[in-house]
């Protein structure tokens, strides 16, 4: 079992997680469902555990007496708030009363068990769906060892491994080929030269020529693989990830957000490309150059090789210190940059209101205020940065010096040849790069971990809904049924609570109700974009979840509020889910949705492109054309939420005369906030907090004085004050 | 819904259509029998189904054509007078140059309607379904490349670099 937790509050704490003050309170069958941790203690700082079981709310602490109010007594949960202290509150049959208090700081958490105690109060039982639907999401964020993580990038980068340990060899053999010239320019001093051996000259200029020869062709095939490395893990990689994206569920998308998933397939993707290239397959050549060199230091001259391994620790201290601190130099620099960024971009784009307000003087003195704090965080930066860097130059130099004291004097004393020291020398400076190289390596393999971790995130998801290998074709007629559906977003509050209800064929059915009471949730389901937690959805009798996708999809058809269009013609649009349709079937779709007009006055009609997400339509416009999408394929069943929300007033009308005629006979259920597009249809539907609190014609629900009564109302009032108001100014414009 | 959706969309029978004069971007045209004047054509689908025109007189639609080329010899020879003139779109034959100027592409074309010079942003070359590329200049002015499998080896290079 999972719990979710932060320092405030856990949810479904596993029983082994209790503390064992809570632990000994609990009766026999009794679950914790939620401990909140308060900060204050009366009006002192000090904690009190607040614990929600499946029977009891408690407050308990350590010395003091145990508060506990059992849930059949229990109304509902509240919090007063204060400039800085909270109070729980807790409504029984007896009358309100304050339970336990804490700060502000407190307040996210004890909301949560707010409205984890009022679902307790009023969905009984269903406090298990709330915990299956937590331990899903927190079965996604499971952490991972970074070993494990990149044994298994290894795995999953299979196809370009061949790629990758070419890349590696041939990097490996270019590094040892870049070690033969000072070896032979050793030759060319100590055998040639000093030596006078005029007939070996040729011999090494042509060993030189061939080195460089090698390796300018080498180098191209490095570069070749490199870039065909570099391009087959990217791909490998979001190949996988955008197919996952095809199979996830909605709820997963909830989840994530489109953000969260656009930076895992972009962002992380890039950096596991970067890291690997940077980190992985680096590491292995660096090792390898640091080896063969480090061998070659030792072999022509120990005691000279200890010299050069003395800059290293002072080097990677610097560094060290660097990267700790660099940052709060460079952000607090890029923060002053986007005070400037920002003082300039409000000049120009509101250069009225400045003016008008007569703010020029204030936004100039304010500039050059800016400028001033910009120019001393770059020599902030400067400054930092020359306290460390010549430090760990000198080092070297220093470790250089050294070297030619050291080795000269050898020379001199005939211990080493001059060629010797020459090629120690040029192999000294070779030597410090890689071993640079590979403590970024190591330091690079966390962001790789990191990076690839989340991509596992997605690729391990899996699907909440599961097409079962029983489903079959089915001809859908139009009957509905909502057997008792719970189902819940995030696994604290509610969407829907125990709606139960019945649409038959042919029926038009609006769904209202104020904001969040669950009917775009509902309309959803409809679809099987979500699947009901608990309880069924059936068409004809038959569970959706016994009815293929394909069958589903072709036969349900549903126009979201805010549509979003794909990247395309208006025309493929439109014929989205009837990809085989005809020209003129296309028009009479755009005609019936009253979209056509407007789609001939672009010069390029149907073959207009609508851009990314529809951008080059208006509200107005996306919506007509998703409506006409959702009539193309004639569905047997139509849902449509919020269908004239995006239209003006006289569109409006235009769109829902043509949607009553357009949906005789067909079952609809239409969502709508604006009851008068709902004129036509045979029953409405209330939603309110998740669940159907009232249904029938609109007739009827007025007089029952009800929700619906109110919702109604309140729109007459809005519509007799938008009336006064448009009088008040034909009356001041004919007086003008 | 097919018989619904000929006569709600006043589709035309080509055998009862002439189109007897053009004027720039309107025709005349007898509608079995009956004369309309100053009648605009346009095609819904420009590029996908250019063969699709519809008649307007004024803002109303009087009909569709499914298949203007079903139309006789002499009525397509004026329709296509004015359809020149309404879909006038130069036919890239060559590509001279593509050269990267301040931030736009400056193009050398050779069409058929002779040499010419314009100007593109990066992104500016469609693909039709059937191949066909459509190229658009910086005012949205569209150059259409009829068989780019016929291009010369240069223009060919050219324009692969801009897709």
């Amino acid at each position: 079992m999972s719990s979710q937790s932060d320092n405030a509050i856990t949810i479904y704490p596993a029983p082994e997680d209790l503390p064992p003050l809570v632990r000994g309170l609990l009766e026999n069958g009794e679950e914790v469902i939620a401990i909140a941790r308060t900060d204050l203690v009366g009006s002192d700082y000090g904690e009190e555990l607040v614990v929600l079981t499946n029977r009891r709310v408690l407050a308990v602490a350590e010395g003091r007496e145990t508060r506990a109010i059992p849930l059949a007594k229990i109304t509902a949960a509240s919090i007063r708030g204060y400039i800085n202290s909270c109070v729980l509150v807790v409504d029984t049959d007896e009358g309100s009363r304050g339970f336990a208090v804490f700060t502000r700081a407190r307040l996210e958490a004890f909301e949560k068990f707010v409205t984890l105690t009022n679902n307790m109060v009023i969905g009984g039982g269903q406090y298990r769906l709330m915990r299956q639907v937590l331990d899903r999401i927190k079965r996604v964020s499971v952490s991972r060892g970074g070993r494990a993580v990149l044994v298994r990038l290894l795995g999953l980068l299979r196809p370009v491994m061949l790629l990758l340990i070419s890349s590696i060899l041939v990097a490996v053999a270019i590094r040892l080929l870049n070690m033969l010239p000072p070896y032979l320019m050793k030759s060319l001093i100590d055998e040639v030269l000093l030596n006078k051996q005029a007939d070996r000259l040729f011999y090494i200029i042509v060993g030189l020529l061939a080195v460089n020869l090698v390796n300018t062709g080498l180098g191209t095939i490095n570069a070749y693989l490199n870039t065909k490395f570099n391009v087959a893990i990217a791909n490998t990689l979001r190949s996988k990830i955008y197919s996952k994206l095809h199979e996830l569920s909605l709820s997963h998308y909830d989840q994530f957000g489109s953000g969260g998933l656009w930076s895992r397939i972009m962002d992380d993707v890039g950096r596991i490309q970067w890291a690997m290239q940077a980190s992985f397959r680096d590491l292995f050549i660096n090792a390898a150059t640091v080896a063969f060199i480090g061998f070659t230091l030792v072999t022509l001259n120990a005691q000279l090789t200890l010299i050069v391994l003395l800059p290293i620790p002072v080097s990677v201290t610097a560094t060290t210190i660097y990267r700790r601190l660099s940052s709060r130099y460079y952000q607090r620099m890029w923060r002053r940059w986007s005070r400037i960024v920002s003082i300039i971009s409000d000049t120009i784009n509101a250069v009225i209101l400045v003016r008008s307000y007569g703010k020029e003087s204030s936004f100039k003195d304010s500039f050059e205020r800016y400028q001033e704090e910009f120019e001393k965080a770059q020599m902030d930066v400067f400054k930092f940065e020359q306290q460390i860097w010549p430090a760990s130059g000198l080092a070297f130099t220093a470790s250089s010096l050294l070297v030619w004291w050291i080795g000269g004097n050898q020379v001199l004393q005939g211990a080493i040849s001059l060629g010797t020291l020459t090629a120690f020398t040029s192999y000294m400076w070779m030597f410090y790069s890689p071993v640079f190289g590979l403590i970024d390596n190591i330091k690079n393999l966390q962001i790789l971990s990191m990076s690839a971790s989340r991509v596992f995130d997605i690729l391990d998801l899996e699907p909440d809904v599961v097409v079962t290998p029983e489903a079959r074709d089915v001809e859908i007629r139009g009957d509905i049924a909502f057997n008792n559906v719970w189902f819940t977003y995030d696994g604290i509050h509610y969407a829907l609570r125990g709606v139960n209800v019945k649409i038959r064929a042919g029926e038009r059915v609006g769904l209202v109700g104020p904001s969040g009471s669950g009917k775009t949730t509902l309309a959803k389901l409809l679809l099987r974009l979500y699947e009901p937690q608990l309880g069924s959805l059936t068409y004809d009798g038959i569970d959706v979840k016994e009815i293929k996708m394909d069958s589903l999809k072709r036969q349900v058809a549903i126009v979201l509020q805010n549509p979003v269009l794909l990247d395309a013609t208006i025309a493929e649009n439109i014929s989205l889910g009837a990809s085989n349709a005809e020209p003129e079937e296309i028009i009479y779709a755009a005609k019936l949705a009253r979209a056509h007009d407007f789609i001939m006055r672009f010069p390029e009609a149907y073959d207009f492109e609508v851009g990314m997400q529809g951008s080059r339509l208006s509200g107005g416009e996306r919506a007509r054309v998703a409506l006409a999408a959702a009539l193309l394929k004639n569905p047997k069943v139509l849902i449509l939420d919020e269908p004239t929300a995006a239209l003006d007033a006289l569109t409006e009308d235009e769109v829902t005369e043509e949607l009553e005629r357009l949906t005789r006979g067909k079952t609809t259920v239409i969502i709508a906030h604006r009851l008068s597009t709902l004129r036509f249809v045979d029953r409405i539907i209330v939603m309110d907090k998740g669940a159907a609190v009232e249904e029938g014609p609109h007739e009827e629900l007025l007089k029952r004085d009800g929700l619906y009564k109110k919702l109604w109302e309140a729109q007459l009032k809005g519509l007799t004050r938008m009336s006064q108001a448009e009088a008040g100014e034909l009356y001041a414009a004919q007086r003008a | 819904m097919s018989s619904t959706l000929h006569r709600e969309l006043r589709i035309l029978d080509p055998k009862s259509v002439r189109v007897t004069a053009a004027y720039l971007d309107e025709v005349d045209v007898e509608i079995n029998g009956e004369l309309i004047q100053g009648v605009r054509p346009r095609k819904p689908f420009p590029y996908s189904h250019p063969e699709i025109v519809i008649f307007y007189k004024g803002n109303e639609e009087i009909g569709i054509l499914k298949d203007y080329r079903m139309l006789d010899s002499e009525s397509r020879g004026t329709l296509e007078k004015a359809l020149r003139i309404v879909y006038f779109m130069p036919e890239i034959r060559k590509v001279l140059s593509i050269r990267w100027v301040q931030g736009r592409y400056e193009w050398r074309v050779v069409t058929d309607k002779g040499e010419e010079k314009f100007e593109t942003w990066s992104r500016c070359v469609r693909v039709l379904p059937d191949g066909r590329l459509v190229v658009k200049d910086i005012y949205s002015r569209a150059y259409i490349v009829e068989h780019p499998e016929k291009l010369d080896a240069k223009s060919k290079a050219l324009l692969t670099m801009m897709i």
